[in-house]
């Protein structure tokens, strides 16, 4: 073993310049300088969004919030076969179903709920629908509020989600 | 006996045993089927079970086949398995393939053969299909789907044969074939739940059940039907608290493979908006909520001088009472309360499930004039644990008059409207309990549900009474109270009740019951 003149990072005895700490105060301000300069000369290239004026773009593939899709007549596509809210691992999608008035539709949902609050955005439930009635490609991942019910999506406000994000 | 080699073992068995059976012993499993079904007779239309057995130059049903001494069968070689993948899509061919939106998928016979037996790509396009009547009603409690039938004949030799009462048949030929009902005619009958049951795909489906529940997310309690006197063995299907369906359990000695439907829809009484969710005592005039102290405060002043006990608790309630009530009078309630029709299948005219256990505790049942005269001659408090006896036997209220009627019940009815106290109570589905049937059968309810919140499960409550009443070692636990119930009932003394096989007990010396006349 050979000891080194080095002071150990944790510990051990400091030299006199590193006890003023300035040589790590001016090392540390000269980073900062070199890249507020760069960010001058080069401001396409500043990784910072501004939000919430600006947008960062995420891939077609990104789970944002759920919606639901629509037939034609705008009614849900939905069958409430509850093979989503069986996969769903937080337990978080309830649905009730019920007898549809058209007879070649027979079942559909009559309320259908998500606890976005419970969500983890698996994606389990879009893979595991049979109908592609559920999607996940709203984009929206803003999922704000200030109490738990708002949190608690309803059938009419996901079958309104659409695809571009905006609400209807 | 006679010898036969199955899948290159060498088994016997008794002369006339079908293949099929013999087939389900080798192999450990059924052989693939759709309408083979022990209790019906043999149809061999589905064609699934095709074994190859050596000297016979085609593939033979193994469900119409007798076991001959010598038989060399192959049942898991590649010519059957062919053979069933080939049934099994002609048996696909025109079928919806709906399940996302069919009640029976999760126990179905059609996707537990594909997964098993098929597993090939179809090649009917949806719209080459032939299309049938969907969604027909086709009586008070069962649906009709003609697409997704594969025409085993199952519910039609259900209602020839086990009910006889022949409202189903298939009509028209070849893919146009479909199940009916003869014209003019409803599947009406009382037993008309069991087509579900039997019939292998989502063609017969439950109008109750409707879209109420996924199977796979059901569990499943084993009880006992408290519709009547037969004690039917069921199967209650619950799911976050709620009963969904009843379904029959197989007992060769009581119910076979079938029940009742009035027996099923037994169990809406458990969610009843009627049920009593809280204790309450009669203040000034009306019946108000009350604390359990107070209420325990006032039983303990009253002195009880008549104990009404009702067909519809379990035994070990009924001994309960009867012990409670040993320094008063006792009563098993009102003979009459819980007759009906019954018929010659299944269904009692008792519609009570342990009248037999009044008869076992010893609780006389008394008409509705002497049960008023009983009033009469007590005095002190009256409790009725269950039953009506203010509907039931006309005067009593009257006979109590002034006096503390204590009501513990699960419903409201004209008893609990006029009580001074009530108590709410456990119905069958949220408790344990024993009920002896109409041929002294013990059989066991069990706990598959959770009780409204505010109430009790009835024999603890009355052990507590029995302590407050001064009794040093009433039995603390349910094993307890077993032991306690087979020491007091004579034709228990030698069994251990902890210990009930699911099928029930007939003990030997079991007296017939109560119900047992009709
Ligand atoms: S994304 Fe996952 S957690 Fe969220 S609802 Fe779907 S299955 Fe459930
Ligand atoms: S899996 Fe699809 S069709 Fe089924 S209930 Fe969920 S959203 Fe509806
Ligand atoms: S309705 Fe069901 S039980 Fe009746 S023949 Fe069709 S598949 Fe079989
Ligand atoms: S016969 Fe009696 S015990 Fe059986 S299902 Fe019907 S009501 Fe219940
Ligand atoms: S079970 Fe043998 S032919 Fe159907």
């Amino acid at each position: 073993m050979t000891a080194t003149k080095k002071a150990h990072p944790y510990g051990g005895k400091m030299t006199f310049w590193e006890r003023t700490y300035l040589p790590e105060v001016f090392r540390g301000m000269g980073i900062t300088i070199k890249h507020v300069i760069h960010n001058l000369l080069h401001t396409s290239e500043m990784p910072t969004v501004q939000y919430p004026e600006e947008h960062r773009s995420y891939s077609p593939r990104f789970r944002g919030r759920h919606r639901l899709m629509q037939r034609d007549d705008g009614s849900p596509r939905c069958v409430a076969c509850m093979m989503c809210s069986t996969a769903c691992p937080a337990d978080c999608i309830h649905i009730v179903a019920g007898e549809h008035p058209d007879p070649a539709i027979e079942k559909f949902p009559e309320t259908f709920d998500i606890d976005l609050l419970r969500c983890v955005y698996c994606g389990l439930c879009e893979e595991a629908c049979p109908c592609d009635a559920i999607r996940m490609d709203t984009g929206i991942y803003e999922i704000a509020g200030t109490t738990r019910e708002e949190f608690f999506v309803s059938k009419e406000f996901l079958l309104n989600n659409k695809s571009d994000g905006t609400e209807v | 006996m006679v010898k036969v080699t199955i899948d290159g073992r060498e088994l016997e068995f008794p002369e006339g045993t079908s293949l099929f059976d013999a087939c389900r012993e080798a192999r450990g499993e059924a052989l693939p089927h759709f309408c083979y079904h022990p209790d019906l007779s043999v149809a061999g239309v589905c064609r699934l079970c095709q074994v190859e057995v050596e000297g016979m130059p085609k593939l033979t049903i193994a469900c119409n086949t007798g076991v001959r001494e010598g038989m060399v069968v192959h049942t898991r070689n590649e010519r059957v398995k062919t053979a069933a993948r080939q049934i099994l899509e002609m048996h696909l061919i025109n079928h919806p393939v709906d399940c996302p939106i069919c009640d029976q998928a999760g126990e179905c016979g059609l996707q537990d053969q594909y997964m098993n037996h098929g597993l090939y790509e179809s090649e009917v396009d949806k719209d080459d299909k032939v299309h049938k009547a969907k969604a027909e009603v086709i009586g008070p409690h069962v649906i009709l789907d003609k697409e997704r039938c594969v025409l085993c004949s199952r519910c039609v030799r259900f209602c020839d044969e086990v009910t006889g009462t022949g409202e189903m048949g298939i009509f028209n030929r070849g893919d146009r074939a479909e199940i009916g009902i003869a014209p003019g005619k409803e599947l009406a009958n009382n037993y008309s739940l069991n087509t579900v049951d039997i019939c292998p795909v989502g063609a017969l489906t439950s109008r109750d059940f409707r879209f109420k529940k996924r199977v796979w997310l059901l569990k499943s309690t084993a009880s006992i039907c408290p519709g009547c006197a037969t004690g039917c063995n069921v199967r209650v299907d619950h799911e976050a608290g709620r009963i969904f369906r009843l379904k029959p359990r197989y007992n060769k000695e009581v119910n076979g493979r079938w029940m009742c439907d009035i027996g099923r829809m037994t169990y809406r009484g458990v969610h009843s908006e009627k049920r009593l969710d809280g204790p309450m005592l009669r203040g000034d005039g009306d019946l108000a909520p009350v604390s359990w102290s107070d209420l325990h405060t006032f039983l303990a002043e009253r002195q009880v001088g008549l104990w009404i006990s009702s067909p519809a608790q379990t035994l070990e309630e009924q001994a309960l009472l009867a012990a409670l009530g040993e320094q008063a009078r006792t009563s098993g309630g009102v003979s009459t309360a819980g007759r009906g029709d019954g018929d010659d299948l299944l269904l009692h005219g008792d519609r009570t499930p342990n009248r037999t256990g009044l008869e076992w505790t010893d609780l006389q049942q008394h008409d509705p004039a002497s049960l008023v005269a009983l009033v009469r001659e007590t005095s002190g408090a009256v409790v009725v644990h269950g039953g009506d006896p203010a509907e039931t036997a006309p005067g009593f209220l009257a006979a109590v008059g002034g006096r503390a009627l204590i009501f513990l019940g699960t419903h409201a009815n004209a008893t609990s409207k006029a009580a001074t106290v009530v108590v709410p109570m456990s119905v069958w589905a949220e408790k344990d309990g024993l009920f002896v049937n109409k041929d002294g059968r013990v059989q066991a309810v069990r706990r598959a549900v959770a009780r409204p919140e505010q109430a009790v499960e009835d024999w603890r409550f009355l052990v507590d009474l029995w302590s407050a009443a001064g009794c040093a070692d009433a039995p603390a636990g349910l094993p307890a109270l077993r032991r306690w119930l087979a020491e007091r009932v004579p034709a228990l003394n030698d069994l251990d009740l902890n210990a009930l096989p699911a099928g029930g007990l007939a003990p030997a010396t079991a007296p017939a019951g109560a119900g047992g006349d009709e």
